[in-house]
């Protein structure tokens, strides 16, 4: 352990049973490294002297679970996590202030002197530049702006407005791994630094506030939480969230929680809402935070969770859950079912999912396969697994899944003629987008009159070069003799418009999705496009 | 061998006997009259146009230097003394310089080639972010952002990055730096980038026919036709520092250019600028994934060529990078971006301290000194901690030990070579953030405790450590999450020679058959440089192995070998 350990140690005990207050039950203990949370004090008969009942947190370190020949003194979840220990080995924990003197200011001065210390580690000298002046630094308390407290054994506020008079300029505080037992600590604490921005509260086991009321107010200008491993239910989050008014990440993994109940009024500033770890989350679950407005990051990494299913959309519409969720991370999960990357293309906003270590790709098929179907299952999808998705990707991936699926989707009744393509329900379900990838093409010739007029579906990527290649194939016509136009059947002009399709490079999606100002008034080509055809002369 | 007086050069403590520089007793007498001189030509040559008053302040400041204080730094002895004088002298005069030379101060940065470029492009906006400049070179109004800061601090902060950022009279901020490419596709990726703004026009330099991954067409063919171009919009880079302290050179050792052109450029720069310290960030090769089939005989011919005339060349291999971003940062296929993004965060830790200077901060300065026991062996790998992934943030624990551990796993390094098996001659720890000295000393003692951190006998120093209360930033969108603390190491490990011999074995592959060879001797080379340069790398790998040897046989050390 570091040396700033045995200081913390010196001055955090409490030696004498006589000063044992009767508060002391509930208050979080370390001892030898371990934590543990206080559940009894008292005599334990035939051993005198003061024994305090302690719960580990780690069960395997105890004895028993509370009861010593016969009687009961406490109950612990764990039949081996409690044990009795002396208050004499037990660390209280120190005030907030005293650990923030610890870690940065040095009270035993051989630095002070303006020499630069020199360590000796085995028989090298460590020399070491600049520590006088970055000490001399961190002492102006009232200048920190960011301080970390991880396993500093702060057990409490202190002094009332000591922090407030000491470190007003704090911003960012880091209180991980601490034994404060209580929320009302944490108030006490928040209240004295009014610029508090980042607040890690990260494996303190902490009891619900005494009275909702003084929460308010607290938090005002916090914007990150994390409360990874404290324990925290559901419910103590929207309390403690609707101190947070501006609150816009907050973390929340290894809790076990169960998502109880729909957050209204609160968390509706949230950008990032971090689950990951929480093995008690489900599907349904999921759809009580659907609906927070600003959610752009959800990380569900780790929770087990192995289906989804949008009640609210149809296959190939869009949900109006989740409507701002931009990244969405899915990793260490059970997803083994395709059916889990096609709802998610119902997303309105997904551009960014991270999807690794699944049961579905991690399965024996390539890496590369299963990237090129997501990529093809989800439309609007920019960033897969952290990796851009380029154009040339995209489209190589759209071809291959065409291609691949090209038979089953023939045998499910799929048709290259519009009129004739009746793909049954099973596989819409399977491939919501398959038929989304291709356009249907109507090729007329009014010069040649005796051509009928022919029907292709062509994938969107095409580019005009492509589509002129085939129609000189098709139509027996030498490249350098087609004119191209394009024809939009929902623009009902007296005389029909006609794009001339002279740029090679474009591809017909492109077209499609352009929209042309005619008359003033905007028109967007539908997806059913028309060519004409027409010979140059 | 050129011998220079530069950051690494010539002031060596431990260096054998008869090495062929100034003997130490010399050395100190010399200091200071050699030093003037050569200064003022650098001086007239630099500042011909500036204004007079200016040339004369510092004239007066050279002048005060060598009266005043003792010499630039005694060869033996306590190294830290004057120093610490100059330090003291500085802060009272409420000067930010900080090396004992006062008018050291600037450097330069020279992007050459497409990795060259893209890892510039990546650093100057990580570099930005740091130091809170927009992408247009202006920085908002920090009384009006932050009505929390103090004075003192914001005129620290404003003063500090002058060694990397130009000011123009219009309140712009522009990058000390220069991109170089002989095939324009990579730096007009910049001119079109979202940091155009930043750069002037005349500091994007691109040719119109590539070197090909030819180090025969980087150097001689195509690359002399640039050169003379390149040295003048370095001279007019050169002209607007006060005082120049040094070069940085980030390039590749595989591409054409970055071989080629970078070996003639260096050549060119120590004629030129004869004293000034040449620190490069260079792409190794890496052992398995290449992009050239010819990058064994580029990276041999380009390490002869600049041996001599680097002082420190922190060499980052792209797979130790790639496996890096693929393993800690979950990125599935790291692109070049991402590549980038990580090197640019060793690139700015590493500079850190030049960046950030004023009196709170150190000096890679002194770490290089630590670093280069001698000028052949000047070759550190560096290693970086923490590296976690956006999404992870809050999950791990990275404390100061924890840091500090990961940076000597092999994992953390940059380059691949097991620095388990080596021996370490200088180990230095750069800490940036929120970070506790006291912490510091009990993380560098466990890290100590393991078997696998052996030092040479030889050298009387282990670790050296510095903080820089600056902590990292992250680039938005990036795949790094921000973290309050960080650590590079750079270590001069005996290990590195891993690298070298696996190069050279890549490349006596192919020589033996002489395959691939008419490339270059097209562009007219000769056969025989590729012996000597063969040559030397091997006596490099043989220098590498008689330093990691004890004392006792270390009597068949060679100096002023070639």
């Amino acid at each position: 352990m570091s040396e700033g350990r045995s200081h913390i140690l010196d001055s955090g005990y409490i030696i004498t049973n006589d000063t044992l207050a009767s508060d002391v039950i509930g208050r979080r203990v370390e001892v030898n490294g371990e934590y543990a949370t206080v559940r009894f004090s008292g005599i334990v008969p035939p051993v005198a002297g003061c024994w305090l009942g302690v719960e580990w947190d780690n069960p395997e370190r105890g004895k028993h679970d509370g009861s010593h020949e016969g009687t009961v003194y406490f109950k612990c979840r764990h039949p081996t996590g409690g044990s009795f220990v002396r208050p004499n080995k037990v660390n209280f924990g120190i005030d907030f202030l005293t650990a923030v003197k610890n870690r940065y200011v040095l009270e035993d001065g051989p630095e002070e002197d303006g020499k630069e210390q020199i360590v000796i580690i085995g028989s090298k000298p460590v020399e070491t530049i600049g520590f006088d002046s970055v000490i001399k630094q961190q002492s102006q308390l009232s200048k920190l702006q960011d301080i970390s407290l991880r396993n500093c054994a702060v057990s409490c506020a202190g002094e009332k407005g000591g922090i407030a008079k000491a470190c007003p300029n704090i911003r960012k505080v880091d209180l991980s791994k601490n034994l404060l037992s209580s929320w009302d600590e944490v108030i006490h604490i928040a209240d004295q630094l009014r610029h508090l921005e980042v607040l890690n509260l990260s494996e303190n086991k902490l009891q619900c506030p005494s009275g909702s009321a003084s929460l308010t107010g607290t938090f005002s200008a916090l914007k990150v939480l994390v409360l990874n491993r404290t324990g925290i239910t559901w419910a103590e989050v929207l309390q403690c969230a609707s101190a947070c008014p501006v609150l816009e990440e907050l973390y929340l993994g290894s809790n076990n929680i169960i998502i109880s109940q729909r957050p209204t009024d609160v968390l509706q500033t949230v950008k990032l809402l971090d689950l990951s770890s929480n093995h008690l989350i489900d599907e349904s679950q999921l759809f009580l935070i659907a609906y927070l407005p600003r959610l752009e990051q959800l990380i569900l990494s780790d929770i087990g969770i192995s289906s989804i299913h949008f009640p609210d959309a149809g296959i190939g519409c869009k949900t109006s859950m989740f409507p701002n969720l931009q990244y969405l991370v899915v990793n260490d999960n059970q997803i083994s079912q395709w059916s889990f990357i096609n709802e998610l293309d119902k997303l309105q906003s997904l551009h960014a999912l991270s999807c690794i270590r699944n049961p579905l790709t991690e399965g024996d098929k390539a890496a590369q396969t299963t990237r090129q179907l997501i990529i093809a299952k989800i439309g609007q999808l920019r960033t897969l697994n952290k990796c851009e998705i380029l154009p040339e990707e995209r489209r190589g991936a759209e071809l291959d899944y065409r291609k691949a699926f090209g038979n089953e989707w023939k045998k499910a009744g799929g048709h290259q003629d519009p009129d004739r393509n009746r793909p049954d329900e099973e596989f819409l379900a399977a491939h919501p987008r398959y038929q989304l990838l291709c356009l249907t093409l109507k090729i007329k010739c009014p010069n040649q009159l005796d051509q009928k007029v022919l029907e292709k579906q062509l994938p969107d990527s095409m580019t005009i070069q492509k589509v002129k290649g085939l129609l000189s194939r098709l139509l027996k016509v030498p490249v350098s003799d087609l004119l191209l136009a394009y024809e939009s059947p929902k623009v009902s002009c007296p005389a029909k418009y006609k794009v001339k399709l002279t740029s090679p490079h474009y591809d017909i999606k492109f077209l499609c999705k352009t929209s042309l100002i005619l008359n003033g008034r905007p028109y967007i080509l539908s997806s059913r496009v028309t060519c004409c055809l027409g010979e140059s002369t | 061998m050129a011998r220079r007086r530069g950051w690494g050069g010539g002031r060596v403590p431990g260096r054998p006997a008869g090495a062929g520089t100034v003997p130490a007793g010399l050395c100190q007498a010399e200091g200071a009259c050699q030093r003037r001189p050569a200064a003022a030509v650098i001086r007239g040559f630099e500042n011909g146009g500036c204004a007079a008053a200016g040339q004369s302040e510092s004239g007066r400041r050279l002048l005060g230097d060598a009266q005043s204080r003792p010499p630039r730094r005694p060869a033996a002895g306590s190294p830290e003394e004057p120093r610490e004088g100059a330090q003291v002298a500085c802060r009272e005069h409420g000067e930010l310089a900080f090396n004992s030379d006062s008018t050291s101060k600037e450097c330069l940065s020279i992007h050459v080639g497409q990795a060259g470029v893209q890892i510039g492009d990546a650093c100057w906006e990580l570099y930005c972010l740091e130091h809170e400049i927009q992408p247009d070179g202006t920085i908002p109004d920090r009384k009006q952002r932050d009505p929390l800061e103090d004075a003192d601090t914001e005129e620290q902060a404003n003063a500090s990055f002058d060694t990397f950022f130009c000011e123009t009279r219009a309140g712009k901020h522009v990058p000390r730096a220069l991109f170089v490419d002989l095939e324009p596709t990579v730096v007009d990726g910049i001119r079109a980038g979202r940091y155009r703004a930043l750069f002037h026009p005349e500091q994007l330099l691109s040719g119109k026919e590539d070197a090909a991954n030819n180090y025969a067409r980087g150097r001689y063919s195509v690359g002399s036709g640039v050169i003379d171009l390149v040295l003048e919009r370095t001279r007019k880079l050169a002209k607007q520092c006060s005082g120049l302290q040094g070069f940085l050179i980030f390039r590749s050792f595989g591409g054409g250019t970055g071989s080629g052109l970078t070996s003639l450029l260096v050549e060119r720069l120590s004629v030129e600028f004869g004293r000034k310290t040449k620190l490069e960030f260079s792409v190794h090769p890496a052992p398995r994934v290449s992009t050239a089939v010819v990058e064994p005989y580029n990276a041999v011919l380009t390490t002869h060529s600049t041996l001599e005339h680097a002082d420190c060349t922190f060499l980052v291999d792209n797979e130790a990078v790639y496996d890096v971003c693929h393993r800690k940062l979950g990125v599935e296929r790291p692109s070049y971006a991402s590549i980038n993004r990580l090197l640019a965060q060793a690139a700015s830790a590493v500079t850190a301290s030049l960046r950030f200077q004023g009196p709170l901060n150190v000096d890679l300065v002194e770490f290089q000194t630590n670093l280069v026991p001698f000028p052949r062996v000047h070759f550190p790998v560096t290693a970086l901690a923490p590296v976690v992934s956006a999404d992870r943030a809050f999950h791990e624990p990275l404390s100061v030990a924890d840091i500090t551990a990961a940076c000597f796993e092999p994992s953390g390094h940059l380059v691949r070579c097991d620095p388990r098996r080596g021996r370490y001659m200088a180990c230095c720890l750069l800490y940036r953030g929120d970070v506790a000295p006291r912490e510091v000393n009990a993380a560098i003692a466990a890290v100590k405790a393991r078997d696998s951190v052996r030092f040479v006998d030889w050298c009387p120093t282990g670790f050296k450590v510095g903080i820089n209360s600056q902590p990292p930033r992250a680039t938005p969108g990036g795949d790094l999450a921000p973290v309050r603390r960080a650590v590079c190491t750079l270590s001069n490990s005996t290990a590195v020679v891993e690298a070298w011999a696996r190069l050279d074995h890549r490349f006596d592959l192919m020589y033996a058959k002489r395959a691939f060879l008419h490339w270059y001797l097209r562009e007219g080379m000769e056969e025989g440089e590729f012996s000597e340069a063969r040559e030397d790398l091997a006596a490099l790998e043989q220098d590498y192995r008689e330093v990691g040897q004890s004392l006792s046989c270390k009597d068949g050390w060679r100096e002023g070998r070639r």
